[in-house]
């Protein structure tokens, strides 16, 4: 028994031996692989912008297709024998233009009453109205339960509150189920597919320029990552997850992110890939968090305390990075509290219809962004500042639709804006160079003009992964990215990053017509606009467009608070429908 | 969801910004890219210490190395002549010279382009590396040794497809034994000037062809003028070389009369001689590959009547830049179609870029040809440029200060084998139907004998 056993300890030990010593070998292949290794970038720099682009269309074609699957939740029976489907958890009912129900009678309001369906309640709420509601003839003063088969009488105009189930069967056609989905979900197993071809050929490119650097980093991150897409997105598919696109250009994002961190930064790759894990988790728990809106209201309060701690916590134990005071470490943890506060803070900015037409008091929603924008310029985080309150503005004007106060805050905002860059020595610093950054090449306008310098030197189609300078100037995987990815993968895959952020900011747009709720609108107009700003600010800094901010890309950049961060946001965005 | 989805349109405002700031970006990178790219921090093309790393070669018309850089070193012909003849064209260790190959063609010697950016193949020098001039080393050497270090520039193009053969500039240095410029400020005045390119100077007579343009289509041919050694305009006086009694215009062109020239710009008037100092390019540049000429001025709208008597026969405010009146020939010479010159040699088709345009009638073009062949017949005497066919005018512009004057002398040969126009200017080199004509002479039977 002992001989077998330590027969079987030699033979094992033999077996490491030689599996160690071909590993040595590999690693002498590459040497070789170097003279390949040419040829194999003159093919695969041409082949990476066309694969990206076909990525790209293959993506937003489906999801700017107009599809009508939407479910009915109820319908409304009007006396004159007109039946009205309900296909959103909020509907107004009106005569103005913005109704989601015109009854076009003069004794109507322009916005009468809002019909709620909260989680399996319907309910119906007074906006105030002159002819006032009353349900089963009885007055409702502001919001009353209803129940199916519920008379309800707007001054007057009488209407009835039905099922969506008892809909007589030949007109049952009616009731569109998601039959298109089989056809939408092929292609995007194709897309994933082209991703998969994308991320190895761009992995194999940084392997052969770099080849000890990134080994065993790379290779092992690129095939957790493909992994973890791949099984990802059937997990979605099994919770009959749709519109999956979306997720599909964020595994794109995050293939250029695990370039970028292997190129500039590859001891982080084990790092970035556990956070791209954990973004995907945080994505998904999200997204089925939020399906309900009494969960998702819940989870509004929750996250919202929550984020009050991180403040706090910012402010008395943050360290400083790069002249900026937000980083928090936990000895076996470093990261930005501020970056999760986003998600908390478009979550705050929501606000159901009925609320939101009957209440219009953003007290709670004004004093959280205070204490974000007071944290941050304490902080010195006036990159994020920017962001945070781009944020409210657009949020705040989705909940109030008022021009006027929107103006009056983007001009209060300008006239702190000055006071910032007038009397902050930092900021002030970054706008002196603004616009004259050959000038200060060596100094304050070192970033920027190296950052050009890159994206020159790269063309449209980029001089290979791992072949560029770019990654040895401080930041480079964070404010440079767009310069980093000019430089290694060409002008045109770097365009098209910043076009996925900006579609995704195109499609909230589009879809959010046919949102079940308020709350899912105007949390996804508050994510796209993070995106958005960030983008802008990153891309548009770091060629001096703009002042340089040190704010990140969403997806693309490296840093694991910034991808959870960005997986939660997208979410948002994703949940609309 | 109506309310919203109208609300949130207001996305689509910063969508708007961040794809505004994009445009600007991306035109910005079109334009100035190849500017970025060779900022000596770039470490694909530089090492530490600012120098280049990268390889290139820039060859003559006939394949003779006239640069090599590698790893950062340069060096330059193997013959001191050629290497200082061609200084202009290939520019300096220093980079002195702005319009020197080196700097203004870098991005062709360093092998950037918009699509591929720095990349080439590893191992593999990439081609576009290499840079090949129009230029003739040879050409180039005859006719910096025939200015015999007076200072001036030498030109000759060929107008039919507008390569430039020979680009001369005086002073020059060898380039592999830059001399301390500051000890002789005399004897390197203006060294790093491409002087064909980038001065200007007084035209002289060498103008009395535009003048003449103009006559030729403004007034009767058969008219005649009259000269008495001088002209009375006013109380100023415009003097003559000599005394030429009544002479018309081809006669007074071959001798170079003001007087009869002072008649013809006062009667044409001030607005038809701008228009035909306009068409000859004055007041406007040429784009050599990139390189702008310096701009000739003739500015004669409302100026007096004696003024205007002066700028007709090249003198008064008027300037010229070398290359621009080269060009000029070449229009004349090509039945009024100037061709643009051009430096790089058009190998890939990327720069097959000399501009076509039409700024003398063909009909006038031939005339003035034929003027300009009579000089030679009637004044240059044949015998100095036999073969050639040439078409010339001299010019001595007077510079005043109690210098000499410049030395002009400027035309074509109306020979289908060898389409070539010229241009010799020497700084105070005297008559130019004497100093500079010399200078053409054998510039141009080097140019003939040793192929185009």
């Amino acid at each position: 028994m002992v001989d077998f056993l330590d027969k079987v300890k030699q033979l094992l030990l033999q077996d490491l031996s030689s599996f160690f010593q071909w590993l040595g070998k590999l690693k002498s292949v590459f040497a070789h692989l170097a003279a390949v290794g040419d040829y194999y970038s003159l093919l695969v720099r041409w082949l990476l912008p066309v694969l990206a682009v076909i990525i790209f269309l293959w993506c937003i074609l489906p999801l700017l297709r107009d599809r009508k699957n939407q479910t009915t939740w109820g319908y409304l029976y009007l006396m004159n024998g007109i039946r009205v489907p309900i296909q959103s958890w909020e509907c107004m009912l009106g005569r103005g233009k913005n109704s989601d129900i015109m009854i076009n009678q003069p004794f109507i309001s322009r916005n009468h009453a809002v019909l709620t369906y909260h989680n399996g309640v319907w309910s119906i709420a007074d906006l105030g109205s002159k002819g006032g509601i009353t349900v089963n003839g009885a007055r409702v003063e502001e919001q009353h339960r209803l129940a199916y088969g519920d008379v309800i009488s707007l001054a007057g105009i009488e209407m009835a509150l039905l099922p969506a189930d008892i809909v007589p069967a030949e007109e049952g056609q009616e009731e569109q189920v998601s039959d298109n989905s089989g056809v939408v979900n092929s292609t995007g197993t194709f897309t994933l597919l082209l991703i998969f071809i994308f991320q190895l050929l761009g992995a194999l490119q940084i392997i052969i320029t770099r080849s000890a650097a990134v080994f065993p980093m790379l290779p092992v991150t690129v095939f957790a990552l493909m992994l973890a897409q791949g099984l990802h997105y059937h997990v979605l598919r099994w919770l009959q997850f749709e519109n999956l696109e979306l997720v599909l250009l964020s595994y794109f994002l995050c293939g250029l992110n695990v370039f970028i961190v292997a190129s500039a930064a590859p001891h982080s790759l084990y790092k970035q890939l556990v956070a791209i894990l954990l973004g995907m988790a945080v994505f998904t728990i999200f997204s089925l968090l939020i399906r309900k809106i009494g969960r998702a209201m819940k989870l509004k309060y929750f996250l919202l305390a929550g984020a009050l701690v991180l403040l706090v916590l910012n402010l008395t134990l943050g360290e400083i990075h790069f002249g900026a005071k937000n980083w928090i470490n936990l000895g076996f943890i470093t990261f930005q509290p501020m970056e999760l506060v986003k998600v908390a803070f478009v979550l705050a900015g929501t606000a159901t219809l009925d609320r939101l037409l009957t209440t219009r008091n953003m007290a709670a929603f004004i004093g959280f962004t205070g204490a974000c924008m007071l944290t941050l310029v304490l902080i010195r985080d006036f990159g994020s500042a920017v962001v945070f309150f781009g944020a409210f503005v657009v949020m705040a004007f989705m909940q109030s639709g008022d021009l006027r106060s929107l103006a009056l805050v983007l001009a209060g905002a300008l006239f702190g804006g000055f006071a910032v860059v007038a009397f902050v020595p930092y900021v002030t610093k970054r706008f002196a160079v603004w616009g004259k950054v050959w000038q200060y090449a060596g100094t304050t306008g070192y970033q920027q003009t190296r950052t050009m310098i890159a994206a020159a030197s790269g063309g449209l189609l980029g001089v290979g992964g791992g072949s560029g300078y770019l990654v040895n100037v401080a930041a480079a995987d964070t404010d440079l990215v767009f310069g980093v990815l000019c430089e290694e993968w060409g002008l045109l895959i770097a365009l098209l990053a910043v076009l996925v952020i900006v579609f995704f900011a195109v499609y909230t747009v589009i879809i959010i017509k046919s949102s079940l709720s308020s709350f899912y609108a105007i949390a996804a107009c508050g994510a796209a606009t993070i995106f958005l700003l960030q983008t802008a600010l990153n891309v548009l800094g770091s060629v001096d467009i703009l002042p340089l901010t040190g704010v990140t890309i969403p997806f693309v950049s490296n840093g694991g608070t910034s991808m959870l961060t960005s997986w939660a946001l997208l979410a948002f965005i994703y949940s609309v429908k | 969801m109506k309310l919203l989805a109208k609300r949130a349109l207001v996305l689509l405002v910063l969508v708007a910004l961040l794809t505004i700031g994009l445009v600007c970006f991306v035109v910005r990178y079109f334009n100035q890219a190849s500017t970025w790219v060779q900022y000596p921090a770039n470490k694909h093309l530089f090492n530490n210490q600012a120098k280049l790393t990268v390889s290139g070669t820039i060859y003559d018309r006939s394949g003779q190395v006239l640069l090599e850089m590698v790893d950062g070193v340069t060096k330059y012909h193997r013959d001191k002549t050629v290497r200082t003849a061609m200084l202009h064209a290939t520019g300096d260790t220093d980079n002195n010279i702005a319009v020197g190959a080196q700097v203004a063609f870098r991005e062709h010697i360093i092998g950037w382009n918009l699509l591929n950016g720095v990349y080439r193949l590893q191992n593999q020098p990439n081609r576009s590396a290499n840079l090949t001039l129009t230029l003739d080393a040879n050409l180039c050497a005859a006719a910096y040794k025939a200015l015999n270090g007076r200072k001036g520039a030498v030109g000759v193009y060929n107008y039919q497809t507008g390569e430039i053969l020979c680009m001369v500039s005086a002073p020059s240095f060898d380039p592999e034994q830059p001399p301390n410029i500051s000890h002789y400020p005399e004897k390197y005045e203006g060294v790093y000037i491409n002087r064909l390119l980038s001065a200007v100077y007084p035209p002289g007579s060498i103008f009395k062809i535009v003048t003449a343009a103009a006559a030729l289509e403004n007034l009767p041919e058969d008219k005649l003028y009259h000269c008495e050694g001088k002209m009375q305009i006013g109380s100023d006086t415009v003097t003559c070389t000599g005394i030429h009694g009544d002479i018309a215009l081809e006669q007074a062109l071959a001798h170079s009369c003001n007087a009869a020239f002072a008649q013809i710009a006062l009667e044409l008037g001030d607005a038809v001689l701008q228009k035909y100092a306009n068409l000859a390019g004055f007041n406007s540049y040429l784009v050599v590959d990139g390189i702008k000429t310096a701009v000739g001025r003739v500015d004669v709208r409302n100026a007096a009547a004696v003024d205007l008597a002066w700028a007709g026969i090249g003198q008064y405010t008027n300037t010229a830049n070398p290359l621009n009146f080269m060009a000029f020939m070449g229009a004349i010479a090509n039945q009024g179609v100037l061709i643009s010159p051009r430096l790089i040699a058009d190998n890939y088709g990327f720069f097959a870029s000399s501009q076509k345009k039409q700024v003398l009638s063909a009909e006038t073009a031939v005339k003035l040809g034929a003027l300009m062949r009579n000089n030679t017949l009637s004044v240059y005497g044949e015998y100095n440029f036999k073969g050639l066919e040439l078409c010339a005018k001299s010019g001595t512009a007077e510079v005043g200060e109690g210098k000499r004057p410049h030395a002009w002398f400027t035309g074509f040969l109306a020979r289908e084998d060898y389409p070539l126009a010229f241009v010799v200017l020497i700084e105070n080199g005297g008559i130019g139907s004497q100093t500079a004509a010399s200078v053409a002479r054998r510039v141009l039977q080097t140019a003939v004998s040793t192929g185009k």
